[in-house]
This record gives structure tokens, sequence and C-alpha cells, in this order.
């Protein structure tokens, strides 16, 4: 006889909240924020449920970093040990549903990390290290996994996750957020849709605010599901991110604890990792348990909010079409994805500027990025950054780059002068070196 | 002088300790259905010629164990909040399981106020069916016990018994506080039945000193005490095992404690000299409770353990099916082995022999019996080892602990039960560590009853901004001051452990350790609300000291 709940789905949950740890006491990212997720989840008895698994977090190396990140001056130097931690939970639960330990796993852990971009010259958005990114790359020099789909579900754009895998066609990236013009980091656009390799694979989904569970059904059944079918990726990734609850402080969005667990049975993510969510009290408890029970095959009917009440999240038929509108146009974009490629045959390299803002300090980097086109692959690229009175000037060449490029990004790297002012880096993740000069 | 008293399953042991050496010893044959008795035999044959010197009876009894295994518990009245959550539906507390309105939320605040209606249809459902043990439960009561305590109000004059969640434990767990409550509800008359008699018992003997009763976590609860929690008497047994190793040994240390017997191998740990604890607590047919407990693994590896056989490969276990061939059985067991290898002096060594010999034909039998006895040792050098990693993988949740978690690294066996001395060899071996077998170690359990002292757990639970400690322990809840400290709150903890010592018959000041501290500021908007402190302190099981156990 069983006394306790049997979960039809196994799931393996790190959860990890660093109640020694902040950005600073009063900071939205502070000790306080997973007490009382923590409290709930322990109250309900989760781990005495029958196919539910615990894991303490490992810590991720400095290569697990430096295959993905591009850090000035290092990653001892931008990163704390917390942050080790953060991206080796993510690590670890990607380990449990590599090695089958169980169906699909969650890591509820901080500080989060989907707008750390490549180059880190520091923190933005809460975030230094993209643990997500950093856990893909590690699924993929370890398990010989190449198509991965991550849905970001966070109500921020997630410009660090997009910024990584931009020219990489093996990496769906599909961010649902409340619109840039209302809200940090204030990108997220439509037209943002991939780098001339893979044009249609990253595809953003502003939505208008006060979105409720209508709106993000509708993204889910008519973009994401579809495109997912298309696409066929080998893991689904959820970019958890839990600030579209009605109750965040930080954002103006309508979505509940039942939207929430809705989402992810529809979705079905092999690996859900925790971004942000900051109404810690109201929001975050009732959540994340409802994501981990959808995710387990459990009954998430009584996961509601104390003051939760239907009739506050009917949408107006205005924003039901405004909504229709958007989700046609992303559809079309990975559609389209071909054709738009085609645009960029012939050439030999693109290049593209930007400026990135650390909000957290505040201070700008400037970013220009040469993406060096191959008919065969990906290709490689170059990235130069200043900020800070410092230089970085780095090669990269992506996991699925062809043995040309990836010579020829080895030989460019090799020809660099050596500058003092400059850390001149090559980031090569197909034999999984990191070599600074 | 105390006299320690452990029941058993087929027998019971018994020492009379002065200083805690033992003055008399004795054993009898028990009959499950009449403890009572044995139980009195065996004292009258312990008192010491003057009377007045016993100053206290230790009892290990099996009454509740037994009654959970023979399904004799009474029906229980239950009702139980759930609030928000996981549908509770899977919570199977026998027939009389109600859930009632309202919810209290992981801070402890009320979000909603229970239904006087729900409380009045389920009591009248309760009174038809001639209920009169209740358990009242609700979610987060480990921080606000107000709805649980509402509840009993209303029906207190209608029904005898009453537990509630929060005074059980101050654990958080809501199913493992529903199934420790309705545990202890179902077990209430029992136990005052038994109590009943054996007062009765001891005052026809001109007995009066107080009695305890041993407790799952290796404490002791005084007798009238453990009528209101009859629960915690439960696997009394094997802790009782474990405190006798700790009275046996002197620095105990890092030490692996293996009861080897016919059927089943329990393991238990000691870190640093101090048994290991569940985290939440027993497991009690099948149920996850919060009755504190030793930890214990037990793995179906014994003496009379069946053998299979396959492409020369063996494995013990974990059924046994039959006696050991050499005491005329069907099968091959590591008794028989032991027989083989003259470990032990019992039974026919032929049909030992013949049992080797039907496992491997072309092999002498001594070769077959060592080969056994290798495997059997390595099962269980596996079992430690996964125990070992399993209390190193128990959750942390900051980065210093995550940091500074330690495996434990026994440096010792103990190994006790039937065929441990003729394990000895083998497991030292295979372990590569010393490993000891006492003598007479029955005789020991009764020891460990008799020297053990009383634990207790206790947790504090204040939050400023709302402004209310509570220690569910003590049914407590009170208003706090706003500059409420950490240091204050270790003080108000160790005052009210060190008041529900001596309520309990402690007079010296106990030794508290705090096992869990938890202090963070709560902040609303940009600025600082208040403070949580969440604290857990405990006495931890130990022996007494000599010169008190007087």
């Amino acid at each position: 006889m069983r006394y306790m709940p049997e979960a039809a789905n196994s799931v393996g949950l790190v959860l990890f909240p660093a109640f020694d740890w902040c950005i600073s006491p009063s900071h939205p990212e502070r000790e306080e924020r997973l007490l009382y997720t923590r409290d709930q989840l322990i109250e309900e008895g989760l781990e005495d449920v029958h196919n539910i698994q615990f894991f303490n977090p490992e810590l991720a190396s400095p290569q697990d970093i430096n295959r993905v990140h591009l850090c000035v001056p290092s990653a001892e130097s931008v990163m704390t040990n917390s942050h080790f931690i953060s991206a080796g939970g993510a690590i670890r639960a990607a380990r449990a549903v590599m090695q089958k330990e169980v169906d699909s796993s969650f890591a509820v852990v901080r500080p989060p990390g989907h707008h750390a971009m490549q180059t880190v010259f520091g923190d933005r958005g809460f975030c230094v290290v993209n643990i997500e990114a950093v856990m893909v790359e590690h699924i993929r020099r370890h398990y010989g996994v190449r198509k991965i789909a991550v849905i970001d579900t966070d109500c921020h754009h997630g410009d660090g996750t997009q910024d990584i895998f931009y020219n990489d066609p093996d990496t769906l990236f599909i961010s649902l957020h409340q619109d840039g013009r209302t809200i940090y980091p204030g990108s997220g656009f439509l037209h943002e849709s991939g780098g001339p390799s893979a044009p249609g694979y990253n595809i953003n989904i502003p939505l208008p605010p006060q979105t409720s569970e209508q709106g993000f059904d509708m993204v889910m059944n008519r973009v994401i599901l579809p495109i997912l079918d298309e696409f066929q990726p080998e893991l689904i990734i959820n970019s958890a991110g839990q600030d579209n609850h009605y109750t965040d402080p930080i954002t103006n969005m309508n979505f509940t604890a039942q939207g929430y667990a809705r989402l992810n049975r529809n979705l079905k993510p092999d690996i859900c990792v925790l971004e942000g969510g900051y109404a810690i009290e109201g929001a975050l408890p009732y959540t994340n348990l409802g994501i981990i029970l959808a995710m387990a095959g459990l009954d998430t009917s009584h996961v509601k909010e104390p003051d939760y009440n239907p009739d506050n999240f009917i949408q107006s038929a205005e924003m039901n079409m405004a909504i229709a509108d958007i989700c046609e146009q992303a559809r079309q974009l990975f559609t389209d994805r071909d054709t738009m490629r085609k645009k960029y045959s012939g050439q030999e390299s693109v290049v593209e500027r930007k400026q990135i803002f650390y909000d957290t300090t505040g201070f700008q980097v400037g970013e220009t990025r040469i993406y060096q086109l191959c008919k065969q692959c990906p290709g490689y690229s170059q990235i130069i950054g200043e900020g800070l009175n410092q230089h970085i000037h780095a090669f990269t060449v992506p996991f699925n780059s062809c043995p040309r490029c990836q010579q020829q990004a080895r030989d460019s790297f090799a020809k660099q002068k050596k500058e003092s002012d400059t850390l001149t880096v090559l980031q090569d993740r197909i034999a999984d070196i990191y070599e600074v000069k | 002088m105390i006299i320690g008293i452990d029941v058993g399953g087929t027998h019971a042991d018994g020492v009379l300790l002065d200083r805690g050496i033992v003055k008399a010893k004795c054993k009898v044959n028990v009959s499950q259905n009449n403890l009572q008795e044995s139980i009195i035999e065996l004292l009258s044959s312990l008192l010491p010629e003057k009377k007045e010197l016993l100053t206290r009876i230790h009892l290990s009894t099996t009454l509740c164990t037994n009654a959970i295994v023979n399904n004799q518990l009474e029906k229980v009245g239950m009702l139980v909040q759930a609030g928000p959550g996981m549908n509770p539906d899977f919570l199977q507390c026998g027939e009389n399981l109600h859930f009632f309105s309202g919810a209290i939320d992981h801070r402890g605040q009320v979000q909603k106020i229970p239904a006087l209606n729900d409380i009045r249809s389920i009591e009248k459902s309760f009174l038809d069916k001639e209920i009169n043990s209740i358990g009242i439960v609700t979610k987060f009561s480990h921080r606000n016990n107000e709805h649980e305590i509402w509840v009993k109000e209303q029906l207190k004059h209608v029904f005898p018994h009453f537990s509630l969640g929060h005074q059980l434990s101050g654990m958080p767990n809501f199913p493992r506080r529903v199934y420790t409550t309705w545990l202890n509800s179902s077990l209430k008359n029992r136990f005052n039945q038994f109590k009943n008699s054996i007062e009765q018992g001891l005052k026809n003997l001109n007995i009066d000193c107080p009695c305890y009763i041993l407790k799952a976590d290796g404490g002791t609860i005084p007798f009238e005490k453990a009528c209101d929690f009859p629960c915690q008497s439960i696997h009394s047994g094997p802790s009782a095992s474990v405190m006798g190793a700790l009275a046996l040994y002197d620095n105990i240390g890092d030490t692996v404690l293996l009861d080897i017997g016919g059927t089943t191998t329990d393991i238990s740990i000691f870190a640093d000299g101090i048994p290991l604890l569940e985290p939440y607590g027993a497991t009690v047919a099948g149920r996850p409770t919060l009755i504190r407990a030793l930890q214990t693994k037990s793995i179906g590896l014994g003496g009379d353990s069946c053998i299979s056989c396959d492409n020369g490969d063996f494995s013990i276990g974990p059924k046994k099916k039959d006696v050991p061939m050499a005491f005329g059985g069907q099968y091959p067991t590591p008794t028989d082995a032991m027989i083989v290898l003259r470990s032990i002096e019992a039974g026919s060594l032929d049909k030992a022999k013949m049992a080797m010999k039907s496992l491997v034909p072309e092999k002498a039998p001594e070769e077959t019996a060592t080969k056994l006895l290798g495997i059997f040792v390595a099962t269980v050098r596996k079992a430690v080892t996964t125990m070992i990693e399993d209390v190193f993988a128990r959750p942390v949740y900051t980065v210093s602990a995550l940091l500074e978690r330690e495996k434990i690294q026994p440096k010792r066996l103990i190994a006790i039960g039937g065929p441990a001395k003729a394990l000895q060899k083998a497991l030292n071996e295979c372990f590569q560590i010393q490993c000891d077998v006492p003598v007479d170690y029955e005789v020991a359990n009764a020891i460990g009853a008799g020297r053990a002292r009383l634990t207790l757990q206790a947790s504090l639970y204040s939050d400023t901004s709302t402004g209310i400690v509570s220690i569910p322990e003590m049914s407590f809840m009170g208003p706090v001051r706003s500059y409420f400290t950490l240091l204050e709150a270790e003080t108000r903890l160790a005052q009210a452990i060190s008041t529900m010592a001596k309520e309990m018959g402690m007079f010296e000041s106990p030794e508290i350790d705090f096992i869990e501290q938890l202090e963070m500021n709560t902040v609303r908007g940009f600025s600082t609300t208040g403070k949580i402190i969440n604290l857990k302190a405990q006495i931890r099981p130990g022996l007494q000291r000599i010169e008190e156990s007087i």
C-alpha cells in the first residue's frame, strides 16, 4: 500500500536557496528569496513523494564556465562560490536526467542567469553566469546531444541566452516576456530573430502588460508547441522564471500558479531551471510547487494562491487580438528560416555592433561581433569588447563548427598580436579549449 | 539504582544497575498478548533487597509496535485542514478522515478562517460512529497552531482523547504530521490500559518509584507523559540496542553498529559518538512520520536468509524461506556456511556440508562456505556505504554548509546478534577496520534502556514583522518585540527546553544543542520589515551520567 503519492514521471529537484548569499541586503536577489518556497515544498512532504528525488548541487568548474563565457578578466574573478554552485545546480539537474536517474528535473537555485551574455564584465540583471547556457554546453560536451530547445518563460527577455546562442541553428531559443518597451532589459522584439547562420531560430514573443492565463495558453498552442514539433529537439529546457505572476513587485503581468502548472504540463520540459520571480511570499511557493507537480504528472488543481479568483484573469478581446497577431508573426519567423538564411549566401562575414549595459553597478560595454560565415557550418565568430578600461578580443568556435572553420579560428588567434591591455582568447568548444594570451 | 527492561519478540531482558554496574540480570519468555505480566515478573526478580533504593524503572516495550503490526489500532476521527498545495486525497488514516476549510500559509499567517459548520457536521459523523479519539492537524501548524486549538475548543466537551499535530512535533512536513497524529490517537487507549495494569503490578510489589518509557530516539519519557504521546514508544528495541552499544564502549567515536539476525541486518551509525537520527522521523508500517527516531537501515540479509545461485554467482536474501539445512530446513543458508566453517557449533555438520554441496557440487564445502560469507559481508558493506552516502546527500541550504560538509568515515564496527561472532573475521577483512563482537549483548539492550536519559527536541519560530513567536512543542504562541535577537531567541528556547525537561523529571540543567539556526531579514519594497528566526534545539540521545543515575 502507498501512503504517499507516486509521481507518474520521476522528477529530480535541486533545491538550493543559498540562505547565506545576496547581491545586497534589500536587493530582490537576497537571502530570503527562496525561504518560503523551501518552507512550502518541505511542508508539502515532497521529499517523501515516491519518484521525487532531491539532489544537492555541485560546483561548476571554471572549465564549464569558460566553455560558454568570455569573462573579463577571468571566471574566478567575476564569480563567487554562489555562482559556481548555481551553475553547478543546473548541471546536477541535467546529469540526473542524462544519466536516467529521473525523467525530468528542476534546478530551484539562485542566483539566476539568463541576462548573462557571452562576454561577462560583471553582474547584469542579477546575473553573472548564464546557468542554462553553461548547462547546455556541459550536456553537449559530456552527452553528445545536439539539438536543444530553450524556452524562456521568465517575464524579462532572456537577452543573455539570446546573445550566447544567437548564431546557433542547433539551439532553438524562444523567449516569451513582457514587451521590452515597458520593462528591463528593453529588448526582445520580433526582429531579433537570429544571427546570419541561424535566422528564425531565435524567437521573441513580446507580450503586452497584464497578459494572463489565456494569453500564455495562446502562445503555447499557436507558437511554442507547433515549432517544437517541427524542430524536434532532443532536449527541452525551460528557463523557468516566475515573475509573470500577478503579485510580482517588479513586473506587470497577470499570470498564476495554475497557469504555470498548465504551461509546464503542456511543454513537458526535460529540465527546468529557475530564473527570476520576486513575489517571494505570495507567488513562488505556489508557482514552484505547481511546476514540480505538473512535471511529476501529479494533480495540480489544489495549487492556488490563497486569494486566487478566476474572474481576475480574464483578458479583453482587444488584448486577445493583439496577442494573436504577435503569435502569428512569431510563428512565421520559424517558417521563413531557410529563406532568411539565403539572404546571406555569398557573404564571407557579417559585422554587428552593440552596447551592453551592466545595470547592477552601472557601466557600459561596447561590443563588435564578426560572424565568419561558412556553407557547411555556423562558422566561427570574433568578439571584440571594451568596458571599464578592459579589452577582450576573442575567437570562438561553436560545438557544431566544421574542421576548416575551427582551424581558421585557431590560426587567427595564433596570428593575433599579444597586447598588454587586451585579453586575447581562443574559445574552442570542439576541443574544449580556453586559451588566453 | 535503576532497573532497565528491554522487551523483545520472544523474551524480555532486565538488569538492575547500580551506578552503571550490573547488580542483577534476568531473562523471561514473553507473551505478546500479556506484556505486563512478563514485565512484572522480571521486575519482581530484579528488585534490590531494599526496595527504597530503587530510584527509577526504564522500560523499552513492544506494545505500540505490536499494535501497529497486528493492526490493533483503534478508530480515530481525523480533522485535517490541507489549505492550498498538493491534493491531500492520498492520506490514508482509516475511514474517518475529514477535511475542514481554512488555510494557514508558510509564514503562519491565517489566510482563511475555518467554518464552524464544517466542524459541526464532522462532529456528528464521529458521534454516530462512536469514536472517542480525535486527531486534529493543519498544514503549517508548527508555525501557527490556532486552528488546531480552535477545533479542539469546539469539540473538547464531546470527546475524551485529542492529539494535536503541533504538539507531537515542531518539524515541518504535513503528511508526516497527519500520520503521526493519527498513529498517536490510535494508540492512546491501549497505552493507557497498559499503564494502568503496570501501575497496579508495581503497587502489588510495593514499588513506588517513577517509571520511564524508552523512545525511538534513544531517550526516555515519563510514563505519565507517554500516555499523551504513545507513538514515541515505537521502535524502542533498536534504540535500546544503540544505547547499549553506547553504554558498553567508551569513546565510541565514528562507529557502525550491525545487528545481524536471522532474517535482517540492522545498521546504525555513530558520528562523533552520537547516534544518527532520522532527518524527520521514523517510518512506521510504511507511513512516514515525525516520530523522532534513531536512524536504522534494515536490509533483508541474515543467518537464515535463502541463497540463490545463478551461474556460480550467489546472492543472499532478502527473504527467509526456512530454517537452515543443518537444522532440518530445505534450503542452504549462511548459517549452514558458518557451521561448515566450525564458527557455529550447532546443528548437523553433515547436513550443513550437503547444503554447500547443493550449491556447488564440484567444490569442497569449506571453499563454498568461505565464498558465501565473503558475499554476505560484502553485501553489508555495500549497504553501509549507501547509508553513509545518503547521510552525506541530505539537503543543505547554505553555501557554507555545502562547502563544509564531510562524509562519515567509520573507524570501528560493532557486530551483535546470533551470527555476529561467526562473521567477525570476514567483516574485519572486508571493512579493513576493527570489528568488535561484545558478549552477552541481549543484556546490553537492557543496560542501554536503563542508562538512557531524557531526550527532547523543540523549535522556535519568530517573525518580528508579524510580531509573533511560537514554540509549537509547548503549544506556546505569544507576542514578540520588533528587536528580538538571535541570542534572546536561543535563551528563550533553551529555557523552554529546561522547563519541559524539569516537568519530565530531569533536575540537573540539561546540555542543549542547537541543531538548526536560521536568521533572516524580511524586506518589503526596499526596507527591512522584520526578522525571521527559526531555531531547533535538542537534548541529544546519550547516557545518564553515573552520579545522577544512583
